[in-house]
């Protein structure tokens, strides 16, 4: 096996996706070219880097799409939803609203008659 | 297609925000860093990951399950990212975004720092932000079939199985293809680094 010939095998040699028998002749020619084996470090380098460059989706991914999708199909789906401050939905604040309100009816029911004494 | 993600594809269909959410948090992620390899803009790769899901949302009923919903929704994506590359490419550069690395194959010419200050940064994180620039470029300068092979195999580190599907590629095809890749990008990265 030339350099050639050896090269053309790194994508599979990397990948561990090459027979036996030509692995074999690839590691043949590896231990005695150091050309060859210099390439294959740098090939080798350059494969591993790629897998570095992922990236992820910007935090406000999903709020845009859902606004794209609201905008697009004329307010039909994910209408924008109210939320105090921003972060707690109109629901939530209507519950404990309400039962705040449960709370001090029941304070007031219960509380009054001892609060209140008759004038001597 | 497990119980849970047939559950989750049925609940899309009857437009169910909870579970389109859902399936953004999942391959939101993905989808928006292979289309980004593929463009090399930032703000672009928004506009095209945004629509992959809006596309998502409006035909989820022609997805019949034959294959994985990841292979269906990054085949969508991989077009989109194809689409966009050819507008891209017919658009007059001028006054191109400066970071943009989408356009290379248009602009041969197109000066790059002096190699001192692209390989010794002041600090590691000046030098990393560099070398991904640098790998960004390389990925830039192949051709379109190459560069999503690339971002498939290498970057988003998919199976040959899954590359096929989502490419309809045979699995020679996308060997040889991304064997010229991987040699193209490491000489490129040769010439400009040393």
């Amino acid at each position: 096996m030339d350099h050639e010939q050896a090269q053309t095998n790194f994508s599979d040699y990397v990948d561990g996706s090459l027979s036996e028998r030509v692995r074999a002749e690839v590691d043949a020619h590896l231990a005695a070219c150091i050309q060859c084996r210099t390439e294959l470090t740098g090939f080798r380098q350059t494969v591993g880097s790629l897998g570095r460059l992922k990236q992820t989706a910007p935090p406000s991914f999903l709020v845009d799409i859902k606004q794209q999708i609201y905008k697009r199909s004329h307010g039909r789906f994910f209408r924008p939803r109210w939320k105090l401050f921003g972060r707690i939905p109109f629901e939530w604040v209507s519950l404990g609203t309400i039962i705040a309100m449960l709370v001090y009816y029941i304070a007031i029911m219960h509380g009054s008659p001892s609060g209140i004494r008759p004038a001597p | 297609m497990s119980v849970d993600e047939r559950l989750l594809i049925d609940r899309l269909i009857e437009r169910d925000e909870q579970a389109f959410s859902e399936i953004v948090r999942l391959y939101g992620d993905k989808v928006f860093s292979l289309i980004y390899r593929m463009l090399g803009n930032r703000q672009e790769a928004e506009d095209v990951a945004q629509d992959v899901f809006i596309t998502v949302f409006k035909t989820i009923e022609s997805f019949r399950g034959e294959a994985k919903f990841s292979t269906w929704l990054l085949r969508i994506a991989a077009n989109h990212a194809k689409n966009r590359i050819k507008h891209l490419a017919r658009r007059p550069t001028e006054g191109a975004d400066p970071d943009d690395v989408s356009q290379l194959r248009t602009l041969p010419d197109r000066p790059t720092p002096p190699v001192q200050a692209r390989i010794e940064g002041p600090d590691a994180m000046l030098e990393a932000a560099q070398t991904e620039r640098l790998m960004q470029e390389s990925i830039a300068n192949l051709p379109e079939d190459q560069r999503l092979l690339v971002v498939l195999r290498d970057v988003e580190e998919m199976s040959y199985q899954e590359i096929e599907e989502i490419t309809g590629l045979p699995e020679g095809t996308i060997k040889s293809r991304l064997h010229r890749a991987r040699m193209a990008i490491k000489e490129w990265l040769d010439r400009h680094t040393r």
